[in-house]
């Protein structure tokens, strides 16, 4: 299995807080790629992708992917096995996860805790595929 | 025998600066004691060196107040400041110098002295604004690393402690420019945000 150019990259931002993570990275002159690769981890019996994962950030210069997860750590099982399964499968790949509370210390850091509803909302759903 | 505990430094403060204040995470003590050691290897390694100190404004104050007072070799000071993120509607455009350095660093001995490093976003901004001066050499100690979240990878040469994940405050780290003064590191526990 190889990672593929995700074949489904959105045109627009799936989440109020990609699209801050967009603005912060903007801010420091980062450059940044949203949602550019998709990597297998399982294949069916037809040889067809049945698993993937698709980090939401590619930083170039640093060649390093950015998933978000804005899931109570709880119920973030499914997506460290996942990404478990990436570092498995492509150990040459870093990838770094910034869960609920990662984000959530960033944005009282910024000053921007009041915007928490908003941006991280609702801590029992996904709002990533993953 | 009762064991004699030590008075809680909280407990003396305004109502307005103790609301939000967790347990403490770094007393006074063991910063002042982290902070000479780590003056002592800065002294040893900067020894015979043209060494400048730069503090990245405004919550470095108190460390590179008490890092300096522990060197025993020369130092020149300098202070950086550079705008921060925020709220759309106060953070437009890009991160800027807010505050450039008064001192040539061409030829001298450059050492970045950070609060905290976390995702490494600001360091490195720094570490390039730096590096475009031409230092003989560029260092960066920092008390506080947050290796877990760090997105862009920079070279840390003195750390005083690996910080735990909660948000801190205190000992020039700041919330809305509110518990910079205190003498000790503690958790920031905001009470109109549920917890995590």
């Amino acid at each position: 299995m190889r990672p593929q150019a995700n074949p489904n990259r959105p045109k627009g931002f799936q989440h109020p807080i990609e699209a801050e993570f967009a603005r912060l990275l903007d801010f420091y002159r980062i450059p940044w790629e949203y949602e550019p690769t998709t990597f297998p981890l399982a294949l069916d019996e037809t040889g067809s992708v049945s698993e993937a994962f698709t980090p939401d950030f590619y930083l170039p210069l640093q060649d390093v992917y950015v998933e978000l997860t804005t899931m109570r750590q709880a119920l973030i099982t499914e997506k460290n096995r996942k990404l478990r399964r990436l570092r498995e499968l492509y150990p040459g790949i870093r990838v770094k996860l910034l869960n609920r509370r990662d984000m959530r210390s960033l944005l009282i850091k910024y000053g921007m805790e009041h915007e928490e509803a908003r941006l991280i909302g609702n801590p029992n759903g996904s709002r990533s595929q993953g | 025998m009762a064991t004699q505990t030590a008075p809680d430094p909280r407990a003396d403060l305004d109502p307005a600066l103790r609301a939000g204040l967790g347990p403490i995470v770094y007393p006074r003590e063991q910063i002042e004691a982290r902070v000479a050691e780590m003056a002592a290897a800065i002294s040893r390694d900067y020894a015979g060196k043209q060494l400048v100190l730069i503090g990245v404004l405004k919550g470095i104050v108190l460390f590179m107040a008490d890092l300096l007072r522990e060197l025993v070799v020369p130092a020149a000071v300098d202070f950086i400041a550079i705008s921060r993120f925020g709220p759309p509607q106060e953070s437009r455009g890009a991160v800027r110098l807010l505050k450039d350095l008064d001192l040539p660093l061409a030829g001298r001995h450059a050492l970045l002295v950070e609060n905290i490093v976390d995702t490494g976003f600001t360091m490195s901004y720094l570490m390039r604004a730096l590096h475009a001066r031409h230092p003989a050499s560029l260092a960066v100690c920092v008390l506080l690393n947050r290796p877990r979240r760090r997105l862009i990878d920079v070279e840390l040469d003195y750390v005083g402690f690996e910080a735990p994940e909660d948000f801190l405050v205190g000992y020039g780290l700041g919330h809305h420019e509110r518990y910079r003064q205190l003498p000790f590191i503690a958790r920031f526990e905001p009470e109109d945000i549920t917890a995590a």
